[in-house]
């Protein structure tokens, strides 16, 4: 079962992050026409329905809701093609033999377990031992704290958040120095796409939104003029190609939003319900994304089972 | 077969049984002679009360649901070959003339439930009983169906929803690991399946803003294809992760895609210009040759629902006694 980790800063929309990736699953696999069905392991379903319960009623998800979503497993499958208009060859693509399941893993704090890795420590922790077991690591990227960094003299949020994650990547690279399976595939997601600065966008000379999901190299070419500059450590980390040991693949980029409505001063923004298909409705967020997502995931599955 | 009824509190559970024992008890005494009933003298006891109640015009009181924990019926269907033997051959209990179904709906309290999906272990016996179920039907009541996001009703549905979910899930569950038990038992079987219903209950109170912001009409349509399409345009606005459930079963290697959808209604008295005061009556039919002085409800969509476990029943309870027999075989090669 290929595992997934998500590191993210504080606030970074982790949890929000995986409620949208349940909706997604939820709204497409719902329906018998669908090409797209999913399980969810009865231990993920009490945390992750309870952030969806909440994302449902226009509210993010709280406190309490966070500190319980740790880890989650979903089975996805899609229907095999070419199995034609003969209901029983169609549902025969349905096999449970066809899916796979996946472990998604939050990790809430990783540096200091870094620090102590990199100080010697040979008691790497639990969330540095899930790091370093992993196939996939998710990078919550804060859209908010994105900058257009012309000069070092301008102040970077991301610094310290870069540094962190570069040594986390060092660490699983030397953890796994001479493991069998020796490829981690870097997914950078930028949360809260909604809310980067217009004038960042401006000075990088890119256009207020992404290119389409199906556009590979222009998202590519987008994504990288933001990271490049904001999460420079980090980037050179998964680009240097090292003799032996783990290699990092190319790496994978979406971005992600969800449209608030402004509510009256103090209380908390709610999440924007909108119209999805003939009759039912769900948060106004970015599904093309996650539905990519997922798509990715899946790719994944199959270069981690070969 | 074992059955299990799954409801909120107050979404008709008790009222939805008492309108099938009514239903049974028309259609088993119809002149076609094709469905027969038989109810354990503790059931009969609760859903003779429920039915005399109903026939005063009464809806089932609490105490009175919280008698018994397992309501069971045993259905008959008359087997197509045996109805073309002569009389008096058919008559004869060597010909095994009905396939039979233990329809058994459990009263299981909310708190074993919420601690079985706590902790997912399935501590208590009733528990475990309800996860052997065959069948599992939901019970979905439309009297809480609202658009308006910000209303406790709407909220409960989510709430509901979530835990039909877990519930399905853990169904799947059970029966995956029987299945690989038996599998690793050197036991060959086919693969699990499960049957799931939804009763979109008290339909009559499905309010018309609803509808019209879903795109659907009053009526719920004959055919059986766009039945399927309206309960489900129903149910994946409000319970779209159980219908998602239901779906990935296949995926998690139990089948859920034979899902059939039925409504249940109960004509209530109105006074017209006023707010009924307390509980309200049920209307009854008026006396006719036929019969009368019965509850005024959606009798043809019960006669459906006894009539869909025909086919089950036919093929079910060979699988179970196939099963029983796997699982005495499994028992004997490890002893």
């Amino acid at each position: 079962m290929p595992r997934i980790v998500i590191v993210g800063d504080r606030n970074s929309g982790k949890t929000t992050f995986l409620g949208l990736l349940y909706t997604a699953q939820v709204k497409s696999g719902s329906d018998k026409a669908d090409d797209f069905r999913f399980h969810a392991a009865f231990e993920s379903l009490d945390e992750i329905s309870g952030v969806f319960q909440r994302l449902m009623s226009g509210s993010f998800p709280d406190s309490a809701t966070k500190e319980g979503i740790r880890e989650i497993t979903f089975r996805l499958g899609y229907r095999r093609p070419g199995r034609g208009i003969f209901s029983r060859q169609r549902s025969q693509g349905w096999a449970s033999d066809s899916s796979v399941a996946f472990h998604l893993i939050v990790l809430k704090t990783f540096e200091d377990d870094v620090a102590r890795h990199r100080e010697g420590s040979s008691i790497a922790d639990a969330s540095l031992r899930d790091a370093i077991g992993s196939d996939a690591m998710v990078i919550i990227v804060d859209a908010r704290k994105l900058v257009a960094v012309d000069d070092d003299s301008e102040p970077k949020p991301l610094a310290k958040y870069d540094a962190a994650v570069e040594s986390l990547l060092t660490a699983v690279q030397h953890s796994r120095a001479h493991a069998e399976r020796a490829v981690l595939h870097p997914i950078f997601v930028f949360s809260k796409f909604d809310r980067v600065d217009a004038d960042t966008l401006r000075r990088a000379n890119l256009e207020s939104a992404p290119p389409a999901v199906r556009k590979k190299g222009p998202r590519a070419a987008f994504a990288k003029a933001l990271l490049d500059p904001n999460l420079p450590k980090t980037m050179a980390k998964v680009r240097a190609r090292e003799r032996g040991g783990l290699e990092f693949a190319p790496p994978s980029y979406f971005f992600s939003w969800v449209r608030t409505d402004e509510t009256v001063s103090g209380r908390a923004e709610k999440v924007r319900l909108r119209r999805s298909g003939a009759v039912a409705w769900e948060p106004d967020y970015s599904s093309d994304e996650y539905l990519a997502f997922l798509e990715c995931l899946w790719d994944l599955a199959a270069h981690t089972t070969e | 077969m074992p059955c299990a009824l799954l409801g909120d509190r107050a979404s008709g559970k008790t009222t939805f049984l008492g309108l099938l024992y009514a239903a049974q008890v028309k259609y088993g005494t119809g002149v076609q002679d094709d469905f027969r009933f038989h109810a354990p003298i503790a059931s009969l006891n609760v859903m003779s009360a429920v039915y005399e109640g109903m026939k005063d015009g009464r809806f089932p009181s609490a105490t009175l649901k919280e008698e018994i924990t397992e309501l069971g019926f045993i259905f008959g269907y008359l087997r197509k070959i045996v109805g073309k033997l002569p009389y008096y051959i058919r008559q004869q209990n060597w010909v095994r003339p009905f396939s039979t179904l233990r329809f058994s709906a459990y009263d299981v309290s909310g708190e074993d439930i919420e601690e079985f999906i706590d902790t997912g272990i399935a501590s208590r016996p009733l528990i475990q009983q309800l996860l052997k179920s065959v069948v599992v039907a939901v019970l979905v009541d439309c009297s809480k169906m609202t658009t308006e996001i910000d209303t406790p009703a709407y909220k409960k549905m989510l709430r509901y929803d979530s835990t039909v979910a877990k519930l399905l899930v853990s169904f799947q569950t059970y029966k995956r690991q029987e299945y690989d038990r038996l599998k690793d038992s050197g036991v060959h079987t086919d693969p699990p399946r499960i049957y799931p219903v939804f009763v979109l209950s008290k339909f009559d109170t499905l309010r018309d803003d609803v509808l019209a912001r879903l795109g659907l009409h009053r009526g719920f349509p004959e055919d059986k294809r766009q039945r399927k399409e309206y309960a489900e345009a129903l149910l994946r606005v409000f319970v779209p992760q159980s219908l998602s459930q239901i779906r990935g079963g296949k995926v998690a290697g139990v089948s859920m895609d034979k899902a059939a959808y039925f409504l249940s209604w109960v004509h209530t008295e109105t006074q017209e210009g006023m707010d009924p005061v307390g509980q309200s009556r049920i209307v009854r039919t008026a006396f006719a040759p036929e019969g009368g002085g019965e509850p005024d409800f959606s009798y043809d969509e019960y006669v459906t629902f006894i009539e869909h476990f025909r086919d089950i029943a036919h093929k079910i309870p060979d699988e179970i006694l196939e099963a029983e027999k796997f699982q005495a075989q499994a028992m004997v090669r490890s002893a």
